[in-house]
């Protein structure tokens, strides 16, 4: 629970993306599908037409403040919102000032302009609701809670950060530093710009099992082999990040801003539960760097990465597939 | 102290951080001996052959002046190299936040210049001199090269370089700053500068203390509202990219001219500068008793 020195509305800001536009560098414009974003995953996915030689992106925002946030008698004045969306690996910090639908509501509508030059991958949109508060100007007086994602490369708009899977043959791959993996069937490579899984075509039947789909056994086995795949990604994603935190000048560390951020903030109230995320990555960076804890840690890190990965989910189709596999057979 | 690799590449490419291992060896992080640069030629991935700011001779020149020109004091070739670096090796952010392409930079094109950079000074509890592994690879805040591009882009003013030159003079400044969110915001990354020039910001400490203490108001504060910046017109970046292909080397003596953008209001950057400065009067600042 944070603690503000001044009054504020306790409930967040809620957001919603109504329309994506292309402006494309021949001068014309593409309105994107309704499929190009989510308000269930809160994400866009600028990639979902398939252009690579856009320019800019306009999205359509609107928002409704919580109730109170036009009432006669508020504790602030000048109301004013503003979306922002920053970028981690970038550095693009982008503010659109957004306007007041009808006098006296709380319904405030706009627009903001993505750059296709300035973002490699997932930007992150907040909104603020912002006001002079005790003669205090631009206070924050309400916000969304969940951040929207903007992916501008992303076919799909899915709020999680997925894997990158990729099929090489390790033994003559143009990456010659797959070659030393030549007789693992993947390996993980956390030091991409997303987490990447190579899987080894020199195994054989490997891709026709991952390819598999439809009903059978076949897909259920592949869905186990998938998720064992992505525990071995978040498991090495998390090590990584945590080895390579970085530390504020007051001694503290402070969490990644790329992808790596993201993935911890998610799977840290399943390492360390019951504590905000600042304070669990502070625990477990004192138990990695401090005398002792780290050993414990490791079946908590485990276990985040199962959960994660929805392992077990899989684990329990595959058994429900192999039992009945069992039973047709007897009958 | 080593020199340049036997085969330095012609154009710049793409050097995956997962191959970098092999050629990162005791040898080089000790600063004694290279690769000889064949076998790395292997294992990196083109960048379009007709896109003039590939080439590598530029930035390969930069570097050997800085080394020369800097050779009493190594330290003060940041602020040198930035706004010149940036100015020569014309990148959208986009391009910039590919760490394949300095991985390259770092340890095919010129790696003498990160082991002359960078190797640590011998102490009494660290007697062999090293430089670290993520100033060849690393977080972009820390990598040789991507921190002196980031710099200069994050501070510069428009196309004024000179705050860039201010500010990677302050190693503090860049070390601590630049890796936090709140220079994002271009007004607040400009009123830290300027209280760096006017000198009521100055060492380590102070820097530290002040950078503390914007964010931690700016989680109550939105700067935006405080300090509006304008809005950004992406052709002019384009423009500049474009003139690359023409356009002669950077000047050696005299800051180079970056894109053709807007400076920031300064309506904005004097209301930041006045706030931090009141902030920096009441922030704990480690040596500083109170009321001094």
């Amino acid at each position: 629970m944070k603690f503000y020195p001044y009054k504020r509305l306790n409930r967040p800001v809620t957001l919603r993306v109504t329309s994506v536009s292309l402006k494309l560098s021949d001068g014309t414009r593409d309105q994107l599908e309704t499929t190009a974003y989510s308000t269930q995953q809160q994400a866009v996915a600028l990639g979902i037409a398939g252009h690579t030689d856009w320019v800019s992106a306009t999205v359509g925002l609107s928002v409704t403040l919580p109730p109170g946030a036009n009432a006669p008698d508020a504790a602030w004045s000048d109301l004013c919102v503003l979306a922002v969306l920053t970028d981690g690996e970038t550095n693009v910090r982008t503010s659109a000032n957004l306007t007041l639908d009808v006098e006296g509501g709380r319904d405030w509508s706009g627009s903001l302009e993505v750059f296709r030059d300035d973002h490699l991958g997932r930007a992150s949109l907040a909104v603020y609701a912002v006001g002079t508060v005790d003669g205090v100007r631009g206070r924050s007086i309400a916000e969304t809670d969940r951040n929207w994602v903007i992916d501008a490369v992303s076919d799909e708009p899915v709020h999680g950060l997925r894997l990158n899977v990729q099929k090489a043959s390790f033994r003559k791959s143009a990456r010659e530093w797959l070659q030393v993996y030549a007789d693992a069937p993947w390996v993980v490579d956390t030091s991409a710009r997303v987490p990447t899984v190579f899987v080894n075509t020199d195994v054989e039947g490997i891709i026709d099992l991952l390819d598999s789909s439809g009903s059978g056994v076949d897909s259920k086995v592949r869905d186990l082999l998938v998720a064992q795949m992505a525990t071995d990604v978040w498991t090495a994603v998390f090590h990584g990040a945590i080895g390579d935190l970085e530390v504020d000048p007051a001694g503290g560390p402070v969490f990644p801003t790329d992808w790596q951020g993201e993935v911890l903030r998610e799977m840290l109230p399943d390492v360390i539960p019951g504590v905000h995320v600042e304070e669990a990555l502070r625990q477990v960076h004192r138990r990695r760097t401090g005398d002792s804890g780290w050993t414990e840690l490791q079946t908590r890190i485990h276990y985040a990465a199962v959960r994660r990965a929805d392992a077990s989910k899989a684990l329990a189709f595959v058994i429900r597939g192999l039992e009945q596999m069992n039973r047709e057979s007897e009958t | 102290m080593i020199t340049q690799p036997n085969h330095v590449p012609e154009r710049l490419g793409l050097l995956v951080t997962s191959a970098v291992d092999p050629f990162l060896t005791e040898e080089l992080l000790k600063g004694e001996q290279v690769h000889g640069g064949i076998d790395l030629a292997k294992v990196v991935e083109p960048l379009p052959e007709d896109d003039a700011r590939w080439w590598v001779e530029p930035i390969r020149s930069l570097v050997e002046d800085a080394m020369f020109e800097f050779r009493e004091d190594r330290t003060l070739a940041d602020a040198w190299l930035a706004p010149r670096l940036h100015a020569t090796l014309r990148l959208t952010r986009r391009e910039a936040a590919d760490k394949r392409l300095w991985n390259h930079l770092a340890l095919a094109v010129a790696p003498d210049y990160v082991v002359w950079r960078h190797l640590s000074e011998s102490t009494a509890n660290r007697p062999e001199r090293r430089v670290a592994a993520e100033r060849f690879r690393g977080p972009a805040d820390r990598q040789c090269f991507s921190r002196l591009w980031w710099a200069a882009e994050l501070f510069r003013n428009g196309s004024d370089y000179e705050p860039v030159e201010l500010a990677c003079g302050n190693q503090d400044l860049i070390h601590t700053v630049l890796r936090s969110e709140l220079i994002d915001h271009r007004p607040t990354a400009q009123a830290l500068v300027r209280l760096l020039k006017s000198g009521q910001v100055s060492g380590g400490r102070e820097v530290n203390g002040l950078s503390v203490a914007i964010n931690a108001a700016g989680a109550t504060l939105i700067y935006d509202v405080l300090a509006p910046d304008r809005p950004r017109d992406p052709t002019r970046l384009r423009d500049w990219i474009a003139e690359a292909e023409s356009a002669p080397p950077v000047q050696r003596y005299e800051l180079p001219d970056g894109p053709d953008e807007d400076p920031v209001p300064e309506e904005s950057v004097a209301a930041l500068a006045g706030y931090f400065a009141e902030l920096f009067e009441t922030a704990p600042v480690r040596g500083r008793k109170s009321g001094d």
